[in-house]
C-alpha cells in the first residue's frame, strides 16, 4: 500500500468536526477514500460532502438575515 | 453622534501561518522557498486591493520578515501615501530565515519567549522597522501581548499607542479544536477595545497609574455566544473563519451570518454611549492559492471581497467610520472619557443568538474590576466571572510559571466547571438563586427569560448605573405559583453586581417562600480543578465571625444576620463576597469535597408577596 496523502482539497473529518475538532483527513489512493487518523471515519469524497452538509444541522439560522437584535 | 468604527488590518507575512505546514504537505520544510515568498506578497496585495476598492483604509502591520523585502516596504509606503493607510508593526510573522538563524528557535509567539528574548526581539524588530521607514510605529500587536511586553515596548518606544492584544476566549477550546496541539491559552479578556492595566493585559486599567499607555484591540470581533461555547476561530469578523465553521451555503457560497455578526456589533452602540467597534484582520495564510480545507481559493477570495464590500457599503451609507489603529486609539480615549481621567466606563453587550435558532440571550459586562456574563436562558444567572479587581500579575513565557497559559483566571466558568448542575454528584460554578416552598425547590437557572437594558446616572454624579430588567418568570410549585422578577444592577466603579428578586405576585397572597441566593465558585483557567487548600471561607457578623479553612471536608457554617459571607482565594489574590440588604436573613458558607472541589457563599431569607430581596456580589484584591 502507498502512503496516505492529502487530497487536492484538505477535507476535515466530518465526524470530528461535529465535536469541534479540526482534523485533516488523508487520502488512500488504492481505496479511493479519505480516512481520519483521530477517529474511525472513512469515506469517499461524496460521503464527506454529504456529511459536511449534515454538520450544518445546528446552524438553524445560517441563512437568515437579522434586522433586530434585542427583545424590546 | 453614534459611531461604528472598523479597523481593517493586513500584514505582509512572508511565511504565512499554515501555508508551510498545511499546504506544503509532502515537501521538506523550507521557509525561505521563493514560491512561498512570492505568493505571500501577492495575497497581501489582493487584500489591500479588496479594502481600497471599497473605499476603506487599512493598517499595514509589517512583519519582521517583510522588513527584509524591498517590495513589501515599497508597497507600504505607496499605500500610505495614496490611501492614508497606517504603516505599523506586528510581532506576528516572526519566522523567517533571518529570525531562525538569530534566535535558534521555532517559537513564534512573542508572549511565550523569555523576557530577555522578548526585549531583544522587540528591539530587533522595532530597530529594523526604523531602519526601513525612518520612524517608529504607533501601532503594534500580536495574538496576545503580556503586560511585561507592553510595558517594555511603551518604555522604549513611547509613541506606540495601539496594539492588537488578545484573541477573545481562545483557551482550552482552541487547544481542543487543534487536536490538543494549540499550546497557548488566552481566555478571560475583553471582547472589545480597552485600556490594559500595567499589571495584567486582560484587566482594564482603573486609573491613570494603572494605564499601560496603549489602547488594546481584540484580534477580531467575535460572536459572544458561539465563541464562548465553540471554537473561537469559527465565529468572528474573519470571513475565512466563518468558512472554517462551515457557516455558508455550499451551493451559493452565501454567508449572511457574517453580516449578522457585523450588524449585531453595530447594534451594541445602544449599550455603550453611542459607540460600537469591529476589527477584521485576516492573515495571508487564509487566502492561499491552494485553498484551505474544503474551501477552494475562489471561495476564500470571494468571502474576503464580500466582507470588505459590506464594510464599504456601510461606509457609503454613512453607517461606518474606517480608521487606522492609531486614529482609533485617539478616538477611543476621547470617547471613553479617559482623556478626562475617567477609566470606569464599562463595555456592555446584550447579545442574542444569531446562528443556532435558539433566541438565547447573554449580557456581557467588562470594566476595570470584573468581566461577567449574565445568561438569560438561565434566569439571569451569572455564568462567567473574572475578578479583574485583583489585577493579578501573571507573567507569561519561558522562565515564568505560565509558559503557555496567559488566561485570566475565572471564579465562574459554566463550560469548564459545569454551571447549573445536572450530573451525578456535586455542583457547578454559577451565581443564581433557589426558591423553596413546602419542601419543593426551583432554581432560577431553569426559568428562561429575556432582558432589557437601561441606565441611570449615579447618585454622586460619577458615572452611571446599568440595569438589566428581566421579564418576570412564573415559578410553579404544587399549590403555589410565584411571579418573580430579577434586576441585575451594575453600578459603575463599584466592583460589584447587585441582584434584586422582586415577588410581583403569588397565587396565594399570604404564602411565604424561602429564597436562597448563592454563588458556587472555584478558580482556574482550564477545565481541570486547581488546589483549593488554604482558601478561607468566612461568615462575618457584627459580633461574631465563623471561618473555615478549605480542606475538602464538606463543612458548613451559618450566621444569622451575617454582614458578609466571603472567600479569600490566595492563588489568585482575590476576595469574593456576598452582602445582603434588608433584615432577617442568614448568611452561610460551604466548603466542597474531593469529588466537588467548589465553594459556596449564600444568603437565605423568607419573602412574602410584593417583597424584594437584594444581594450584592463583590470582587476585591486580597493580598
Amino acid at each position: 500500500m502507498s502512503q496516505g496523502r492529502k487530497g487536492k482539497l484538505n477535507y476535515r473529518c466530518p465526524s470530528c468536526f461535529m465535536r469541534d475538532l479540526d482534523i485533516d483527513m488523508f487520502y488512500d489512493k488504492e481505496k479511493d477514500e479519505f480516512y481520519c487518523m483521530r477517529c474511525q471515519y472513512t469515506g469517499k469524497e461524496a460521503d464527506v460532502l454529504e456529511k459536511n452538509e449534515m454538520v450544518r444541522f445546528r446552524y438553524r439560522d445560517m441563512a437568515k438575515r437579522f434586522t433586530k437584535f434585542d427583545f424590546d | 453622534m453614534d459611531k461604528f468604527v472598523v479597523n481593517i488590518i493586513h500584514r505582509p507575512e512572508m511565511v504565512p501561518e499554515y501555508a508551510e505546514k498545511v499546504t506544503g504537505h509532502g515537501k521538506a520544510e523550507d521557509i525561505g522557498r521563493k514560491a512561498l515568498l512570492t505568493e505571500s506578497l501577492d495575497i497581501f496585495k489582493t487584500q489591500q486591493e479588496c479594502a481600497h476598492k471599497n473605499g476603506l483604509k487599512t493598517t499595514i502591520q509589517m512583519t519582521y520578515a517583510s522588513l527584509f523585502n524591498d517590495e513589501a516596504v515599497a508597497l507600504a509606503k505607496e499605500h500610505h501615501e495614496k490611501y492614508g493607510d497606517e504603516i505599523a508593526l506586528t510581532l506576528l510573522g516572526l519566522p523567517c530565515t533571518e529570525f531562525r538563524e538569530k534566535y535558534k528557535t521555532k517559537d513564534f509567539c512573542i508572549w511565550m519567549f523569555s523576557m530577555e528574548d522578548k526585549m531583544s526581539i522587540v528591539d530587533d524588530v522595532f530597530g529594523k522597522f526604523h531602519e526601513r521607514f525612518g520612524f517608529y510605529p504607533e501601532s503594534t500587536g500580536s495574538y496576545y501581548m503580556d503586560a511585561d511586553l507592553t510595558n517594555y515596548i511603551k518604555s522604549k518606544y513611547p509613541m506606540v499607542k495601539c496594539a492588537v492584544a488578545t484573541c477573545w476566549e481562545e483557551g482550552p477550546k482552541a487547544y481542543h479544536t487543534c487536536n490538543n496541539s494549540w499550546y497557548t491559552f488566552m481566555d478571560g479578556g475583553p471582547w472589545a477595545p480597552w485600556i490594559p492595566s500595567k499589571q495584567n493585559t486582560h484587566a482594564p486599567a482603573a486609573n491613570e497609574a494603572e494605564d499601560s499607555g496603549i489602547v488594546a484591540i481584540p484580534h477580531l470581533s467575535r460572536d459572544l455566544i458561539a465563541c464562548y461555547d465553540g471554537n473561537g476561530s469559527n465565529f468572528g469578523t474573519h470571513p475565512q473563519n466563518v468558512l472554517r465553521g462551515m457557516i455558508y451555503d455550499s451551493k451559493t457560497w452565501d454567508f449572511p451570518y457574517m453580516y449578522n455578526l457585523i450588524d449585531q456589533y453595530r447594534d451594541l452602540e445602544k449599550y455603550n454611549n453611542g459607540y460600537a467597534y469591529n476589527m477584521m484582520f485576516v492573515g495571508p495564510g487564509w487566502m492561499n492559492k491552494m485553498g484551505r480545507w474544503e474551501a477552494p481559493y475562489e471561495l476564500l477570495l470571494k468571502s474576503y471581497e464580500d466582507g470588505c464590500a459590506y464594510y464599504g457599503q456601510l461606509k457609503k451609507e454613512g453607517k461606518l467610520t474606517d480608521m487606522t489603529m492609531s486614529e482609533f486609539a485617539d478616538y477611543y480615549r476621547e470617547k471613553k472619557g479617559v482623556t478626562k481621567g475617567v477609566y470606569t466606563e464599562p463595555e456592555c453587550a446584550l447579545w442574542r443568538d444569531i446562528l443556532y435558532g435558539s433566541e438565547k440571550q447573554l449580557f456581557w459586562y467588562c470594566d476595570p474590576f470584573m468581566r461577567a456574563c449574565v445568561n438569560m436562558d438561565q434566569g439571569g444567572a451569572i455564568v462567567d466571572l473574572r475578578p479583574y479587581a485583583a489585577k493579578l500579575e501573571w507573567k507569561t513565557g519561558i522562565g515564568t510559571k505560565h509558559v503557555w497559559d496567559a488566561s485570566y483566571p475565572f471564579l465562574i466558568q459554566e463550560k469548564y466547571r459545569a454551571g447549573y448542575f445536572t450530573h451525578y454528584a456535586g455542583e457547578g460554578t454559577v451565581r443564581s438563586a433557589k426558591v423553596c416552598y413546602n419542601g419543593e425547590e426551583v432554581d432560577l437557572c431553569l426559568c428562561r427569560t429575556k432582558a432589557h437594558f437601561s441606565e441611570e446616572p449615579n447618585a454622586d454624579g460619577q458615572g452611571k448605573t446599568r440595569i438589566l430588567t428581566l421579564d418576570p418568570v412564573d415559578i410553579e410549585f404544587y399549590d403555589l405559583t410565584v411571579k418573580l422578577q430579577t434586576r441585575v444592577i451594575f453600578e459603575e466603579g463599584s466592583s460589584g453586581i447587585k441582584i434584586e428578586r422582586n415577588i410581583l405576585e403569588m397565587s396565594n397572597p399570604d404564602a411565604e417562600v424561602e429564597i436562597n441566593e448563592y454563588i458556587v465558585c472555584c478558580y482556574g483557567t482550564t477545565e481541570y480543578s486547581e488546589d483549593m487548600n488554604g482558601i478561607t471561607l468566612c461568615c462575618t457578623g457584627d459580633n461574631e465571625t465563623r471561618t473555615i479553612t478549605y480542606a475538602y471536608k464538606c463543612r458548613e457554617e451559618r450566621l444569622a444576620d451575617a454582614r458578609e459571607v466571603s472567600a479569600v482565594i490566595p492563588p489568585i489574590e482575590t476576595k469574593v463576597s456576598l452582602t445582603a440588604q434588608g433584615k432577617d436573613f442568614t448568611g452561610y458558607v460551604k466548603e466542597g469535597y474531593a469529588f466537588s472541589p467548589m465553594l459556596t457563599l449564600g444568603y437565605t431569607t423568607t419573602l412574602r408577596n410584593k417583597e424584594v430581596f437584594a444581594t450584592c456580589l463583590k470582587v476585591e484584591k486580597a493580598n
